[in-house]
Formats: C-alpha cells, sequence, structure tokens
C-alpha cells in the first residue's frame, strides 16, 4: 500500500472499529539541515519522519493517537486503540470533522533541496558576517530544508494532499567587544529559495549589525510612561497576544477580554490586521486548516474593528459563533504612512523595543518584561541602546493608542509585517 | 528493539559513533469547564546515529528501526560527517569514555490505570472544584505524562537503558471582578520523577493545594500592581530553581560560554554572595533521587554532578565531549537529546540552590517594603546573565508583614550582580520537573532550591 492508500485504508478501519466519524493525517517529511556552533559549521543532519494522526468519534466522543511507525501491525493497533481512547472520553456534541466540499491537491515549493547550495549559502554567510561584523559571535546558526507530503482524508469523503518543500533560516548571535557582551538576538525567514544571500533576507542583517552596536549599554534611570516602538521582529509579541484573546481557549472559557466585541472597535483605526495563509506574497502560508478544512485568505481587523475570532469548527459549535476561515497566524499588517525615521523623530521619550523577553501576558492583557536589544529614544532621537530595563502595560488599552504604522514593512516569508509606535507603557529602569 | 539489537550495529561504524533508539510516549487529556477538549496518546519513537569525523559531527535518524534502515541511517551520518569534514577538516578529538552499561528503569511499580480511570480522576478534581467553587469562570484542567525511553550503544562501548517518566497536571482557574478575568495556574504532581500512578493517588491527596490555589486566585482579584523598579525580595523556594535554572545555570552551559556568554570571563571569581552554592546535579541529589536522574547522557559518559558555584565562586561549566575536549577538563554527562531525531546538546539536568540556615518566617519580617513571590510561569536567560522570569503569585510584604497580593508581574536582573544581593537563604528545599527548557529542542529538567531574599527589578506600573 502507498502512503496514501494507508491514510484511507485507516479513515476506513476506524469506522469498521465502530466509529461514527474518523480522520486520518498522514505526514511523511526529510529534513537536510546544516548547523553551525560558535561561529563554525559543525553539523549536517538528514532526518526522515512520519507523522500519522488518527481521530475517531463515536456517540460524540473523541480520541486522538499519533504514531510515527507506518506498518500495518503498528496501524491496527493504533486503530483499535484510538476506537478505545474515543470510548474511554465523555460525549461533547461539539465534536466534528470537515465537510467534503472538493477534493483538491496542494504544491508549495521545491520537491527537493540542492544541498551544495545550502553548503555554499552557509558558507558564504558565515564568512560575511565574520569579516563585516567582526564582533559578532554567531551563537548558534541553522539552516534547513523540509520536504514533505501529507495526506488529509476523513469518513466525509475528504481527500487532500498536500506536498510542500521549504528552506527556513534561523541566526542567533551576540557581540563581545572586551569584556562588554550584548544581548543574544535572533531572528529568521521561511523561503521557497535560496537564490539570494542569506544575509539579505528580513531583517538579519539589520540585526547583526544593531548587535554591534549593543555591547555598551546604559540602564533608563527612573521610570515614565512613554511609547514603544515595536519593530517587525517584536511585533508578533503583539500578535501573539491578540490571538490569544480571539482564539478558542478564551473564548470557551468565557475569559476573552474581546468576547463581545465581534464588529467592534478593539484597536485604534490605524491598524488593519489581516491572515493569509493563501497569499502569493507568502512563500510558507499553508493550505489547510487545523481541522481539515481548506485555508482561506481573511481580515482580522479592520480598521480597528474586529472582524472575525479565530475560531475553528470545535470553538465554533461550542460557543454558537462562526468558524474562521483560517487559523489565523500568515499575519500582513498594512503599511502606514510614514516613514520609521518620521515615528522615531515624533517619539518624545520612549523605546525602539528589539525583543520582549517577557512572560504570558495576564486575561485582561497585562503584560510585563524586559527590553532586549532596544534602544531609548529622547526627544526624537536614537540616544543609547539600553539594558536592564522593564516594559509594562496593558494591550488591550495600548492598542487603542497606536501613534503610528511604518510604511516599510519585512517579509520573513511566514508575515509581512511594519514597525509599529503604540503608547502608554510604564518604562522603568534601575 | 532490545537492547541486544543494538549490539549487532557496531560493526558498522567506522568513527567515533553514537547509535540512540528513542521512543517519547505523551499522554494529554485537557478538560474546560467540564468538557473533554483533550484526550490523545502521542507516540514518537525511531533510530538516530551521530558520527564524529575530523571535527565534525553528521547525524541521521529515522522512525523505521528494521536491520536495512539501521545501516543506512549509520551510513547516511557517516556520509553527512564526511561531506562537512572534505571541507572543513579540522583537528580535534573526542575525550574517550570509559565503558557504561547500565540500566535505569524509573517505570512504575504501581498498577497502570487505563486512559478511562485517568479521565475519571480528572473528572473527579473537576467536580469537586465546580460543587466547591461555583463562583470560578472557568476550569481547565491539563494533564500531560511523558515516558521518555532510550536504548544507546557507542563505539566507546557505551550500552545502556534508561526510562525516565515525568507527569504533570496544571489547574488553572479564573475569576471576574469588574468584567475583568484574572487567573492563576498551579502545577501538581511535578516534584519528583513518576508516572501518573506514581504521582496522584487520591483527590483528598490535593484537595487541600485546590483550596489554597483558589483562596489565593481570590486575593489575587482584588491584588494590586507591584511598584516597578528595584525592590527587596524575599523568592519562595518555588522560584530557587528557575533562579538556578535562567540567572546561572545556562549562562555556565559551555556551548553558550563558546557562544560568547559572560560566565567565560568569570570562572574562578566571586559572582554571588558567598552564601550561594549551586550545583546541576546528575541523578542523586541531597540523598534522594533527582526529579530528572541522569545517569548516563547520550554520548555515552557516566553524568557527575557539576559544581557550577562554591560559596559564590564560579568554579565550573556543564559540558559535553567536545566542549571538554577544547576546556581541557572531563566531560560531566550534561548531553541529551529529546526526540529520536534530536542530537544531544548541553542541558542541565537537575540545577537547584543549596539550602540555607534561616527560616522563612524570619526573613519575610526582616524585609520593611518589598514582596514575596511565590510562582512563575516562564523564564528566559541571556548571554549577558540579564534573566527574567514572569511571577504569577506574591504579596507585598510591609513592616514585615504580608499585606496585598499583586498582579502578575515581571522581575529581571544582572544575575552576577543580583547574586551579591542576596543576604538570606532558607533552610527548606523545593524541586519541580514541570515546563520544559527550550534550545533549539525541548528538554525536560529539574530546578530546585530554597526560599532566598535579594534585590531584583520588579516590572510593575
Amino acid at each position: 500500500m502507498t502512503h496514501k492508500e494507508l491514510s484511507s485504508y485507516i479513515v476506513e478501519k476506524i469506522i469498521d472499529a465502530g466509529a461514527d466519524k474518523a480522520v486520518c493525517r498522514f505526514k511523511e517529511s526529510t529534513t537536510d539541515e546544516l548547523s553551525a556552533e560558535a561561529g563554525k559549521i559543525n553539523l549536517f543532519r538528514t532526518n526522515y519522519g512520519y507523522e500519522i494522526s488518527l481521530v475517531a468519534i463515536i456517540d460524540n466522543k473523541k480520541g486522538l493517537i499519533s504514531i510515527n511507525q507506518p506498518d500495518l501491525k503498528a496501524i491496527d493497533k493504533a486503530v483499535l486503540d484510538v476506537v478505545e481512547l474515543a470510548n474511554s472520553s465523555q460525549p461533547d456534541d461539539a465534536h466534528d470533522i470537515s465537510p467534503l466540499i472538493e477534493n483538491q491537491t496542494f504544491q508549495n515549493g521545491l520537491k527537493k533541496t540542492n544541498k551544495s547550495l545550502m553548503m555554499s549559502r552557509l558558507d558564504e554567510f558565515m564568512k560575511y558576517i565574520e569579516t563585516t561584523y567582526p564582533h559578532v559571535i554567531l551563537e548558534q546558526v541553522v539552516l534547513s530544508f523540509i520536504a514533505s507530503k501529507m495526506y488529509h482524508v476523513n469518513s466525509n469523503g475528504v481527500d487532500y494532499d498536500v506536498y510542500n518543500g521549504l528552506y527556513s533560516f534561523f541566526p542567533m548571535f551576540t557581540s563581545k567587544e572586551g569584556k562588554n557582551i550584548s544581548s543574544f538576538n535572533y531572528t529568521g525567514f521561511n523561503a521557497k529559495d535560496i537564490e539570494k544571500p542569506l544575509h539579505t533576507f528580513g531583517t538579519i542583517e539589520r540585526l547583526i549589525k544593531e548587535s554591534g552596536e549593543q555591547t555598551k549599554t546604559q540602564s533608563i534611570s527612573g521610570k515614565f510612561i512613554g511609547d514603544i516602538i515595536f519593530t517587525p521582529d517584536s511585533i508578533s509579541t503583539v500578535l501573539g497576544m491578540i490571538s490569544r484573546f480571539i482564539g478558542e481557549h478564551s473564548l470557551i472559557s468565557g475569559t476573552s477580554v474581546y468576547k463581545e466585541k465581534l464588529n467592534k472597535q478593539i484597536t485604534s483605526s490605524k491598524l488593519t490586521l489581516h491572515s493569509k495563509p493563501r497569499s502569493d506574497k507568502l512563500d510558507a502560508g499553508y493550505f489547510l486548516t487545523n481541522d481539515g478544512f481548506i485555508a482561506q485568505d481573511s481580515t482580522i481587523i479592520k480598521k480597528g474593528v474586529l472582524n472575525t475570532f479565530l475560531l475553528g469548527q470545535y470553538g465554533a459549535n461550542k460557543t454558537g459563533l462562526n468558524k474562521a476561515v483560517n487559523n489565523g497566524g500568515a499575519w500582513v499588517i498594512d503599511s502606514g504612512e510614514i516613514s520609521l525615521n518620521e515615528i522615531t523623530s515624533q517619539t518624545k521619550k520612549g523605546i525602539v523595543l528589539g525583543r520582549l523577553s517577557g512572560s504570558s501576558p495576564n486575561e485582561n492583557g497585562d503584560f510585563s518584561g524586559v527590553a532586549k536589544n532596544s534602544f531609548y529614544i529622547e526627544d526624537g532621537k536614537i540616544q543609547f541602546p539600553i539594558s536592564e530595563t522593564m516594559i509594562a502595560g496593558n494591550i488591550v488599552e495600548m492598542l487603542m493608542n497606536i501613534n503610528s504604522i511604518s510604511s516599510e514593512r519585512i517579509n520573513f516569508g511566514s508575515s509581512i509585517l511594519p514597525f509599529m509606535s503604540l503608547s502608554g507603557a510604564t518604562i522603568s529602569g534601575k | 528493539m532490545k537492547k541486544n539489537k543494538l549490539d549487532n550495529f557496531s560493526q558498522y561504524f567506522t568513527n567515533y559513533t553514537e547509535l540512540r533508539y528513542h521512543e517519547n510516549r505523551d499522554l494529554k487529556i485537557a478538560i474546560r469547564n467540564g468538557d473533554i477538549v483533550g484526550n490523545s496518546l502521542i507516540a514518537k519513537s525511531g533510530i538516530s546515529a551521530r558520527v564524529f569525523d575530523r571535527g565534525n559531527w553528521g547525524f541521521s535518524s529515522h522512525p523505521i528501526t528494521d536491520n536495512s534502515t539501521v545501516k543506512n541511517v549509520i551510513k547516511t551520518a557517516s556520509q553527512n560527517a564526511y561531506t562537512l569534514s572534505d571541507k572543513y577538516k579540522r583537528d580535534i578529538s573526542l575525550p574517550s569514555s570509559s565503558i557504561v552499561n547500565e540500566v535505569n528503569d524509573f517505570t512504575t511499580k504501581n498498577t497502570k490505570l487505563s486512559q478511562k480511570e485517568i479521565i475519571n480522576f480528572l473528572k473527579e478534581i473537576d467536580d469537586y472544584i465546580l460543587k466547591t467553587y461555583p463562583q470560578l469562570n472557568s476550569r481547565t484542567l491539563s494533564l500531560s505524562s511523558l515516558d521518555m525511553e532510550k536504548y544507546l550503544l557507542t563505539s566507546d562501548g557505551c550500552n545502556t537503558y534508561s526510562m525516565n517518566p515525568k507527569t504533570s497536571l496544571y489547574i488553572i482557574l479564573s475569576m471576574m471582578k469588574d468584567g475583568q478575568p484574572t487567573n492563576l495556574l498551579t502545577s501538581y504532581g511535578t516534584e519528583k520523577l513518576g508516572q501518573f500512578e506514581d504521582r496522584f493517588t487520591t483527590l483528598s491527596a490535593i484537595q487541600g493545594k485546590i483550596d489554597t490555589q483558589v483562596e489565593e486566585l481570590m486575593q489575587k482579584v482584588d491584588g494590586a500592581h507591584a511598584n516597578a523598579g528595584i525592590q527587596d525580595v524575599i523568592l519562595d523556594s518555588a522560584l530557587a530553581g528557575v533562579l538556578a535554572h535562567e540567572a546561572i545555570g545556562h549562562t555556565t552551559e559551555a556551548d553558550l560560554v563558546l557562544g560568547g556568554s559572560v560566565a567565560g570571563d568569570y570562572l574562578n571569581k566571586l559572582v554571588a554572595d558567598p552564601l550561594i552554592n549551586l550545583i546541576d546535579f546528575a541523578h542523586t541529589a541531597l540523598g534522594e533521587t533527582a526529579p530528572v536522574p541522569v545517569y548516563v547522557d547520550d554520548e555515552g559518559t557516566k553524568a557527575k554532578d557539576v559544581t557550577i558555584l562554591k560559596n559564590g565562586e564560579l568554579k565550573a561549566f556543564m559540558h559535553n565531549k567536545e566542549s571538554a575536549q577544547h576546556f581541557g577538563v572531563p566531560p560531566t554527562g550534561n548531553a541529551r537529546g529529546f526526540a529520536f531525531y534530536d542530537e544531544p546538546l548541553i542541558r542541565m539536568r537537575n540545577t537547584a540552590i543549596l539550602p540555607g540556615t534561616s527560616k522563612l518566617d524570619d526573613m519575610i519580617a526582616s524585609v520593611d517594603d518589598g514582596y514575596y513571590l511565590m510562582a512563575y510561569n516562564n523564564g528566559q536567560a541571556d548571554s549577558t546573565s540579564e534573566f527574567m522570569f514572569g511571577c504569577t503569585k506574591g504579596y507585598e510584604i510591609k513592616n514585615g508583614v504580608l499585606g496585598r497580593a499583586i498582579k502578575d508581574t515581571t522581575i529581571s536582573g544582572v544575575a552576577f550582580d543580583m547574586l551579591k544581593t542576596v543576604s538570606m537563604i532558607s533552610d527548606d528545599m523545593h524541586w519541580t520537573n514541570g515546563g520544559y527548557c527550550g534550545k533549539k529542542q525541548p528538554m525536560a529538567v529539574g530546578m530546585g532550591g530554597p526560599a532566598i531574599k535579594c534585590k531584583v527589578n520588579i516590572g510593575g506600573r
């Protein structure tokens, strides 16, 4: 049996074993990965993998088993186990599986990597950074290519094939000048090809250059209420908070601060946020939602108004609200009208936040953390890189006070994000 | 795959080679407001080979473990190492290990429960919370029970088996006031290693802790924001472990030292108050099995305790074979991989600050104006030793007496400065193996310590 045939076999077997509904998601992948540690390329990995997820629903009771052994003996055992698991659960009529609409095959990226190109690109990157930024230490650098095939089959007749082949790159670095050391920083990108040098993607060279400027830092003295300019890297922290508040856990548990805010203003009208998993502009989007629907692009927040929650099929059934057309992620924020330089010049007192080392926000939006890889701004000018500086605020309130969004945006392959200035944070030093 | 089957593959080793069969089995159950929203079993198993050739590593892994696949995995790892060495030949050799044959099996000796029985137990807890505390806005119970099983064969002659279980139950409770939700997460069962059957017996055994969690949540609902800035604090023993792990532990992992960590400049120097003694225990701590015991690491090195700080002085780093060779010291047995497809990295095992002589009540009484911080939800380290962790439970201290609860906050400091402000250490000890440490791969780690009086930066209003 081919792996695709096995997927259909699994669904049939689960139904034969007494389930009302069944799903199988069968994924096989090959990963080629080159790594460098402390500035030296020294590890080459080739990993083969399978992920076989089986779902059974019996009398509205659900069980899920995931195995990675594709032989019939292991699969037949997993079929019996998932049925037993479902039977051991308790009924919840919100459990369901995706309906058949139109079966499709999806393809993204390359089928196979070019290993010699990976070697030469990583070698070129290491040499470029070593010669251009001599104080930078590349703590860990990982360049990988993952080729995968996935089959999603369910007992409603859904049968999707998804083929993906993408590069991803993750450099983590710090800078050292004498005994002065910067905080570590990291960034990354996903791409269908690496036809251009790695340091030219995303924010890599910008952040590595800044790291070299962050070896001699100062703490801000005292505390004040000021502006935070989130960078395209650190803005993902804000997006994580928003998606949590409009996601399944917060809405089902009833703790979401946005639970009564559908079609209402939740941020300044300056923000328009999309989730675009199918956009041609993103190399690393996705085709299917986690629960087996074909993903579509959507606008989450339009000029500050919440257009949709991020509920899957279970969450929608549970709350009576509409199901989202995607899982979120693949974020695209509309660009603003002024440049980063203009945003900086309009900032009376605040910081450019390179990275937030912080804890999860409370359900009411309160958050706090340490400002890492960040710069202090006063009277419209960047003054100095900072350390031992904390920020705290309420993200729900701060999003109502967006000063500006930059005209520049960075395409990371998995998202397209600008700089965004918010006011109302407590910034405190020693 | 049985242990003796690995032996047959040593004939295919051409360079220094590690061959590891590794299986992770993770049982997960989540109940939200009475509904079972997660009920899963996830099993990942397979074989991996790592080969060292002229200063470079090749690695390969495959879920299938028949003879021809295992041979191919060894061959691919060897080819990968050769490919790198052909371009980056380095004159580095690894220290050899002594021959180790060990079996360390922590499988429960109690009768195994079915998933249905475990679900019923969790439902009993949930029903108790619902009936006793109807004023709560939401309840989430999240159970994870991971069994990590490994066979290891190395070209040095190491042939070992281990089975380490880790079980954690998190209960998150939430209350609303004036339209604003407040939540409090408390971990259960994380003080020691064990499977579900070892860590949980009856509802009554944890009922008191649940009652305390609700009481603390009600106080937190009316809590105040902490005052931002440098403050005198008592870190409860439940937080000392994360301090040991984040503030010092990470900076003294030898790969991070080579990556620029500030600790590289401080070996044999005083970096903390002499009250501070910090050890990364391999498997046995203060006479008891540690929460994450490591007897032999994934490079086949017999694991040894690493005394990182002795009377405030930085004495040693944690090593794998390659970093030990670089620094000219013996390997310490800190190399571990999380899953079969992960290469071993330098990871902490059971990192703890040792107890002192003070009493917690005396420590609280000694603070005029400060905070008693009691629980955390995450933490992060930095190459500069500037750490942070999120505090989810705490109280004001005014004139030596506990006052109002505080809302969630974050604390931070530069470890090698902050540890010089330590003035009292309690005589008790708290261990946890809850959560995972993140460093390319997740990893189960143990963390422990006593209560500590010190000064830290609080991110409040």
